[in-house]
């Protein structure tokens, strides 16, 4: 079995929900070297979005570091701008919405923003802020997560809602009249996740090799669900693991 | 035309147009960030600034909140991507020196948007259903769309009294040259703003050459304050053709940003200790040699220039004189007999 890394098991099995010739968004971290892979394996014909504002239908030359990085708009289709890449999620031509986070709770909603009670000023830690977040998973068709798990990481309710999952459960996009699906999958640095499409609660899809149910129960703050047909996920092939190690030859997103 | 030469030094850009209390543009993303203003604003001590922008990166702004000089931000993304966080930010949060106003990335850019086209506010689709509307009603309302009767989120139009941002070129009259990756927002943050638009750039030009390229210009001269020839003046964000980002040195810096008590140090050597942005570049190639600021130059696809040629020619209208109308004998006859109708009535 070939050795690898977490990031490259989560990067590699990320790849896996993009289709080929679907508009992904995506964002800053791990999804640009998702998308990287993406390109270069199974959806060549992918189309890239970004937040500083590339268009493009080709894999970039170089490894963005950043989303406004000149390296992602590099050989690019278009590069109008932030605008153009918002008004085209607000248009609802967004098939994926690719996100990072601090914090999820059960219902996929995401925080970036910070930890603790935003009104008790003294005690709240700051983070970036929302940056696209918000934005892409409003309006994109289905959005694809990638989050650190731990207790505190993966909660019942967020301490701040910076990015809208399903809220407070079933209906309440709609009621708002978001045009966007909400979120599809979870990839976190223990296992995979889905949504139940009654409840809209998140639930245990796959676990990571050397993961179990249980440890990861433990990891989670709520009484986390379990799909049944629950699986290990399949470790990545040396063939993968080339393509994807030759991606990022510094180690900036794979260590 | 009046031919008013707006070049003007660093120290006097900033001391004649930014007053304290202002609200100010703050221009760039992860590139192109008006560093070397950032720097000048320190020193001068500017107090009671508040900060207007989408996203903004290497820590341009968590150094001005560090140095006392910004109090009230509306953002919607900050932080040193290369220490990840805002250190200085959330320190002046929590001892309440600062306010802080949070809104999505799109929210932000169509806030600046509506100020750049003068109306007062702009629907979006995203925010809605989140804590940042809860929080932050200052620029954020829900609204009942009067053509369908649902309920809208709409942003508040952002107007800032003074842009500053950093740019390729620009001429001595203030026409900005910018392009590539240019940030976001620079052309409705900088345009939006009331009183003009404070730039440094990589270069000045003639203003007969940048008028055989107008395309490029996305602050027009009327709009502009001051003008700074200012090299590395985004220095350690990056400028497209120019330099890439200086990832160690934002580290280094971020390492400041991240500690209260160190922080002071790092203004003291790299902005107090510095009178300018040349001395700030001599400083660094003193400290970390030249060979830092060699690793920035572009290699990839930057350079000769695009292949497909862009022609602005055009023909001279004037070339239409003496040439008669073009007709035909059935426009002549349905014209005429229309003219015999209208008159016999």
């Amino acid at each position: 079995m070939a050795n690898y890394k977490l990031t490259e098991l989560m990067t590699i099995r990320c790849a896996r929900e993009i289709s080929d010739g679907e508009v992904v968004f995506v964002g800053v971290g791990l999804p640009i070297m998702v998308a990287a892979y993406a390109f270069a394996t199974h959806a060549p014909n992918m189309i890239m979005l970004t937040e500083g504002g590339a268009i493009r239908a080709t894999a970039p030359q170089a490894l963005a570091i950043t989303v406004d990085d000149p390296a992602a708009f590099l050989g690019g289709d278009a590069t109008f701008g932030m605008l153009a890449t918002m008004a085209a999620l607000q248009r609802g031509e967004v098939d994926v919405a690719f996100i990072g986070g601090a914090q999820i709770d059960k219902f996929g909603n995401i925080n970036s923003t910070g930890a603790g009670d935003w009104s008790k000023k003294e005690s709240f830690t700051y983070f970036a802020g929302s940056g696209g977040a918000n934005d892409m998973a409003t309006s994109g068709k289905r959005v694809l997560a990638i989050m650190p798990q731990d207790k505190k990481k993966f909660v019942e309710k967020c301490e701040y809602i910076t990015t809208p999952g399903f809220l407070g459960g079933p209906g309440e996009r709609e009621a708002l009249g978001m045009i966007g699906g909400g979120p599809d999958c979870v990839v976190s640095t223990m296992g995979v996740y889905r949504f139940d499409e009654d409840t809209k609660e998140m639930y245990l899809a796959e676990f990571f090799p050397g993961q179990s149910v249980d440890k990861i129960k433990a990891a989670c703050a709520w009484d986390l669900r379990v799909s049944p047909n629950v699986i290990e996920t399949t470790v990545p092939t040396e063939e993968e693991l080339k393509i994807l190690r030759a991606l990022d030859p510094t180690g900036f997103y794979l260590g | 035309m009046a031919d008013i030469d707006k070049r003007m030094t660093l120290k006097d850009a900033v001391s004649k147009f930014i007053h304290d209390g202002d609200v100010v543009y703050y221009g760039g993303f992860q590139i192109h960030v008006p560093m070397a203003l950032t720097h000048e604003i320190i020193r001068q001590k500017k107090r009671h600034l508040t900060t207007i922008e989408s996203s903004t990166d290497v820590g341009g702004l968590d150094l001005m909140v560090g140095a006392g000089c910004v109090t009230e931000i509306h953002t919607a993304w900050i932080m040193n991507w290369y220490v990840k966080a805002p250190y200085a930010i959330r320190r002046a949060f929590n001892k309440g020196h600062l306010k802080r106003f949070d809104i999505s990335n799109f929210g932000a850019t169509t806030a600046m948007m509506a100020g750049f086209m003068g109306i007062p506010f702009m629907p979006i689709r995203g925010n809605i259903g989140t804590d940042m509307m809860k929080h932050n009603q200052t620029d954020l309302r829900e609204v009942v769309d009067p053509f369908t009767g649902k309920k809208t989120t709409v942003v508040r139009a952002w107007r800032a009294d003074v842009a500053i941002i950093h740019a390729q070129k620009v001429d001595r009259l203030g026409n900005v040259i910018s392009y590539g990756t240019r940030g976001v927002t620079d052309e409705f943050g900088a345009n939006g703003a009331k009183r003009g638009v404070i730039v440094t750039a990589e270069e000045i030009v003639e203003p007969e050459v940048t008028r055989t390229d107008p395309d490029r210009v996305i602050v027009p001269y009327f709009k502009t304050l001051a003008v700074v020839h200012c090299p590395y003046g985004a220095h350690p964000s990056a400028c497209r053709g120019y330099y890439g980002l200086d990832i160690r040195f934002s580290q280094y810096q971020g390492r400041y940003e991240r500690h209260e008590e160190l922080l002071p140090a790092f203004l003291d050597e790299w902005v107090y200790g510095c009178k300018d942005q040349e001395a700030y570049i001599e400083k660094y190639k003193s400290k970390f040699g030249q060979k830092g600021l060699d690793l920035l130059k572009p290699k990839l696809g930057f350079a000769p220039s695009p292949k497909m040629g862009v022609d602005y020619g055009y023909h001279d209208p004037v070339c239409w004189k003496g040439v008669p109308m073009y007709t035909d004998d059935r426009l002549d006859a349905f014209e005429k007999a229309l003219a015999a109708k209208k008159g016999g009535k």
